[in-house]
């Protein structure tokens, strides 16, 4: 274990390496300007109109629904590579219930419910993905193919 | 009878396999560490296995760099059980893409320092993971939207870790 009087300069030394030399902190500026710039770009291309869920298994558009504004929750049973993921569409947004994969990352990934946001899973090659950025209205409740 | 003396192994040559053999080791064991993690966000790593390989990069090479990085994914896969999953292919893609820009970095960025390095690498490492995972399994271009958050968390995540490889290359560098 340190000495106190060995911690204190090994703690200063790692302060310095975090604030990087010169050409790191021009690094770490042109990544978060690079990585601004992407952001701004891809809310861009989020396309206008009522926020849609679409739902893939892969290339194919399985179901696509408006964000309800009321009533019982909706529940999409989408067929992937390795099995059925049960995913929910509610007032609150979208989010899987169960899934087949093992890591279950689509599940811990919670309700999603802003135009752009999307929820994948990936061993399941499910895309949840939510389209448009203008107000909710429930003009019809879904297409399912 | 004329006998005549074994060749002795280069003790120099010994003393790299060595290491290399205990920052594989290291490595491994951070591999299998993350992944027993709880989770911390979808797809969101913290990579504290890098900082082995930039400790290989300084202490050894390039080429022990290489080998140690990809023999960590391969037998790291094996301990955790996601051998030829599509986990294995997006942690081996991810590996190649940060190897690959760590090197080019090292090699050809005079003034930037581990700390910049990681920082790349990490990135490199995200983003052939999104390449991969749009290419192969989900086909939407609509994932990228994913790519921002994870690519700012990816580069705070490379900082720290460069950091943290360069402290321990100052204590651990002969």
């Amino acid at each position: 274990m340190p000495s106190l009087a060995t911690a204190a300069p090994a703690r200063q030394d790692l302060r310095r390496l975090l604030t990087g030399s010169g050409a790191d902190r021009l690094l770490l500026v042109l990544a978060i300007v690079t990585i601004a710039a992407l952001w701004l770009w891809m809310q861009r291309e989020v396309p206008a109109g009522p926020p849609m869920v679409m739902i893939y298994h892969g290339k194919h558009l399985l179901a696509e629904y408006p964000i309800p504004t009321g009533g019982a929750p909706i529940h999409v049973h989408a067929k992937g590579d390795i099995g059925v993921s049960d995913i929910v569409i509610d007032t609150h947004g979208v989010h899987f219930e169960s899934s087949p994969c093992i890591g279950k990352q689509c599940i811990l990934a919670g309700t999603k419910h802003h135009a752009g946001d999307i929820i994948a899973c990936v061993p399941n090659r499910i895309l949840v993905s939510i389209r448009g950025s203008g107000a909710r209205n429930d003009g019809y409740d879904g297409i399912v193919q | 009878m004329n006998a005549t003396a074994p060749d002795r192994p280069d003790l120099d040559r010994l003393r790299a396999q060595a290491r290399w053999l205990s920052l594989l080791l290291v490595a491994i064991g951070l591999h299998v560490f993350e992944s027993a993690l709880p989770s911390l966000g979808p797809w969101f790593k913290p990579g504290l296995a890098n900082i082995v390989t930039l400790l290989a990069l300084v202490m050894l090479g390039p080429r022990a760099a290489v080998t140690l990085a990809l023999g960590r994914v391969l037998l790291g896969s094996m301990f955790i059980g996601t051998l030829l999953t599509p986990t294995f292919f997006l942690s081996l893609s991810g590996t190649i893409a940060a190897t690959t820009v760590i090197l080019a970095a090292w090699r050809w960025l005079p003034g930037v320092s581990l700390v910049g390095i990681s920082l790349l690498g990490a990135m490199a490492h995200m983003v052939a993971q999104f390449v991969v995972v749009e290419h192969f399994y989900i086909q939407q271009p609509a994932l990228y939207h994913l790519l921002p958050p994870m690519l700012l968390l990816s580069a705070a995540t490379g900082w720290i870790n460069g950091a943290l490889a360069a402290y321990l290359c100052a204590r651990v560098r002969p």
